[in-house]
């Protein structure tokens, strides 16, 4: 399973959106498996790949529910065979089925449930599975796991110090009471031990919040709306975002790109907006509402009352505010996306402006469904 | 005396139990069980539970168990039930009970046998309000036992957490249940009416649809809607709906006596008497209302009380801490359970009854 380069002169001749001067691990022509390919990233790596000239990509939904957008982008690349497979995860029969003779997986489906769990669950046990199949099927040359920014602590981090990378791992998962985020660390920390011991070629890619047309909701790294009035908790801080097209190619990149086995990859944009800006912007360009500004010392201390009101009544409230929760989404970081750019060759498109500029007409269309 | 508690089966309905376990006093969870290793283990290492398996036997073996709760899929219920009675362990199975009154039988047997203890997890029967309901009921405010009771207890398609993990999976295993989606919902409303039927065989006509909602996203073959009539020996008859359609999405149990009624209103925690006050003239249109006006306010009263006093956990919490530890009394202190073993099995003949109706339904009139 170790990686080859193929020439990439030749391999630039047969697509139309890879650039040139990149080496890449496989063929047009060689399988590629997409998991959680009817998801709101999933699809737009789907047609990443497919505008990179890529023609045999698996698309792995669930056995259930439509594939339209899938089905129409089988239409439009009629020189490609998009092939739409249904199955689940915990189905070690389907895995097997899922991954024959594919070179490349990117593992897109994750468990998204309120209960730890259910995250567990469809997030670990389905990549195990995953991964004894790719084990056994011996072809994979790359193994892209998307995990997410948020699994990073920036416990020892100052307010507006630099997550890059090399932060370490947020160990104390459970106090932030996320059963989604502790089902990607557990998720990648599955991957790293296959990896160390089946030698497995893998990538982990942690996208920062995707934006884009079809989002209709704005991050909670801005505010809150839980008590009926939106909290504007993000105020000067630096909001981590990636938009959609720009996410959707790093990702692709990172399981095409040779030389890049066992790395690690923040996905963030240029330009990223404060959270003053976006709110702006958004209040400009979609709605105007209330917005009560809160400091970030005042909230972390109602996080603190709220965790220590949950202890003390066993749970009468879960601890959803608390302080690693409060410190993750609201201290404030500086983000970097030197590493993608410097390794995988990738370069956000579509300039924070533009993104901006797509996601709002979206939502400002939705408003006026409303 | 320090129970020794262990949970096989460690999905979602675990995590709840083990909530709630954790809050009693004198049990203690000192193993999990799980045939997927990762989903034991994760279990174990996030609550701190000292012991994980994959194997029952081999947990049954190794480590000292007083109560089994079994919160698997209802296909291993009877499998894992006897299993637990047969290593002399006390046993709470989630709902529903078992796939069918043969088994249910049988289990209930088996525990009597060995001297042991085996409830069903009935806990909509156990929320704060539905215990001061039985409170009424034995007080004797309804005038005897009940001559009609409704409970619509119905579901919410939108819900993220278990209908679209339904939808999205045709292999589900709630849809190979004999009765399908239903049969891992219905028993909570059927329950809350077994409770007070007299007799082993009450009258069961059933009929089931798929709502157009269903049919329009390609579901079929899930039947959502479900209304019943029951009559019992004694003439008390009751209505159950169950629906996906209806917003907001009801849970209610209505008992009407022969004397006064009651009316259960599960979602807000009401609780209302509707008193066979007699008033004359027009003032029937006016001192009543000013009498329910003052039940709210006590019911609101009552709920802000005990979330002051930290105890009014959401309702199902609250439901199952009570059930649990009523279950934990029981065993202690040897003393009936909270639930009879025959309302365990009549809610289970009612449900196959159900099943069996909804599968070969009756031509209904056009």
């Amino acid at each position: 399973m170790s990686a080859i380069s193929i020439d990439d002169k030749t391999f630039s001749k047969n697509n139309t959106g890879l650039p040139e001067s990149d080496g890449v691990i496989i063929s047009p022509s060689e399988p590629i498996l997409v998991t959680g390919a009817n998801g709101y990233v999933g699809l737009m790596v789907v047609r990443t790949l497919l505008s990179f000239g890529y023609k045999k990509i698996r698309c792995l939904t669930r056995s259930t529910g439509k594939s339209t957008y899938l089905e129409n982008l089988a239409q439009e690349f009629v020189d490609a065979d998009v092939e739409i497979f249904k199955g689940n995860l915990l189905s070690t029969e389907d895995c097997m089925r899922a991954v024959k003779g594919v070179t490349v997986v990117y593992h897109l489906a994750a468990g998204v449930e309120k209960s730890y769990a259910g995250c567990f669950l469809n997030s670990v046990v389905t990549t195990r599975n995953l991964l004894d199949a790719v084990i056994k099927e011996s072809t994979l040359k790359r193994f892209v796991n998307i995990s997410s920014i948020a699994v990073y602590s920036n416990e020892h981090i100052p307010r507006g110090g630099l997550l890059d990378e090399s932060c370490e791992i947020d160990s104390k998962m459970i106090e932030r009471h996320e059963p989604y985020t502790y089902g990607k660390t557990k998720q990648d920390e599955i991957v790293l031990e296959y990896a160390e011991k089946n030698n497995l070629p893998y990538v982990i890619v942690r996208p920062s919040v995707v934006f884009g047309p079809g989002k209709v909701k704005i991050t909670d790294r801005i505010g809150s709306g839980t008590f009926g009035v939106f909290l504007h908790l993000g105020l000067n801080n630096t909001i981590p975002l990636t938009y959609i097209d720009n996410c959707a190619e790093a990702i692709v990149l990172a399981g095409l790109k040779s030389g890049v086995d066992g790395q690690e990859f923040i996905i963030t944009d240029d330009d990223l907006p404060t959270s003053r800006e976006f709110l702006r912007l958004y209040k400009k360009k979609v709605r105007q509402f209330i917005s009560i500004p809160v400091p970030y010392f005042i909230w972390y201390f109602l996080c603190s009352l709220w965790e220590r009101y949950s202890k003390w009544s066993e749970g009468q409230l879960p601890p959803v505010f608390n302080r690693r929760t409060c410190a993750v989404y609201w201290k404030g970081n500086t983000y970097s996306n030197q590493k993608a750019k410097r390794l995988l060759g990738w370069h956000p498109k579509v300039s924070m402006k533009d993104g901006l500029e797509q996601f709002f007409t979206y939502m400002k269309e939705m408003e006026t469904k409303k | 005396m320090m129970l020794n508690v262990a949970i096989i089966g460690c999905g979602k309905m675990a995590d709840q139990h083990a909530a709630q376990i954790q809050r009693i006093t004198g049990a203690t969870i000192v193993a999990v069980c799980d045939s997927e290793l990762l989903m034991a283990r994760q279990l174990s290492e996030r609550l701190g539970i000292e012991h994980y398996f994959t194997s029952e036997r081999e947990m049954f073996e190794t480590v000292k168990i007083d109560v089994v709760h079994i919160t698997t899929p209802p296909a291993s219920h009877f499998f894992l039930g006897k299993a637990a009675l047969e290593a002399s362990c006390h046993v709470y199975i989630e709902k529903p009970f078992t796939l069918n009154t043969i088994e249910a039988e049988d289990l209930i047997n088996l525990a009597n046998q060995k001297n042991l203890k085996v409830i069903a997890g009935h806990n909509a029967q156990f929320t704060p309000v539905m215990v001061r309901m039985r409170e009424m009921v034995n007080s004797g405010y309804l005038g005897g036992k009940p001559v009609h009771m409704e409970s619509h207890y119905c579901y919410d398609f939108g819900d993220a957490s278990y209908a679209k993990t339904l939808l999205g999976d045709s292999e589900h295993w709630a849809r190979k249940l004999p009765g399908s989606l239903l049969q891992n919902i219905i028993s909570h409303g059927i329950s809350k009416i077994a409770e007070f039927l007299s007799g082993d065989n009450p009258v069961v006509i059933a009929h089931g649809f798929t709502s157009p909602f269903l049919k329009s996203i390609g579901q079929d073959d899930i039947v959502d809607e479900v209304r019943v009539i029951i009559r019992d020996e004694n003439s008390t008859t009751a209505y159950f709906t169950f629906s996906s359609q209806i917003k907001p999405v009801p849970h209610q149990f209505r008992l009407y006596g022969s004397k006064n009624s009651l009316i259960v209103d599960d979602d807000n925690q009401i609780l209302l008497k509707i008193g066979n006050d007699d008033y004359k003239s027009y003032l029937r249109y006016f001192v009543p209302p000013l009498g329910y006006a003052k039940q709210y306010m006590a019911n609101f009263g009552r709920n802000v009380g005990k979330f002051i006093q930290k105890d009014f956990h959401l309702s199902n919490d609250a439901a199952l801490k009570s059930l649990i530890e009523s279950f934990y009394d029981s065993i202690v202190g040897n003393t009936p359970l909270p639930l009879s073993h025959r309302e365990i099995l009549l809610t289970t003949k009612i449900m196959d009854d159900i099943f069996v109706q909804i599968k070969h339904p009756c031509r209904l009139p056009d």
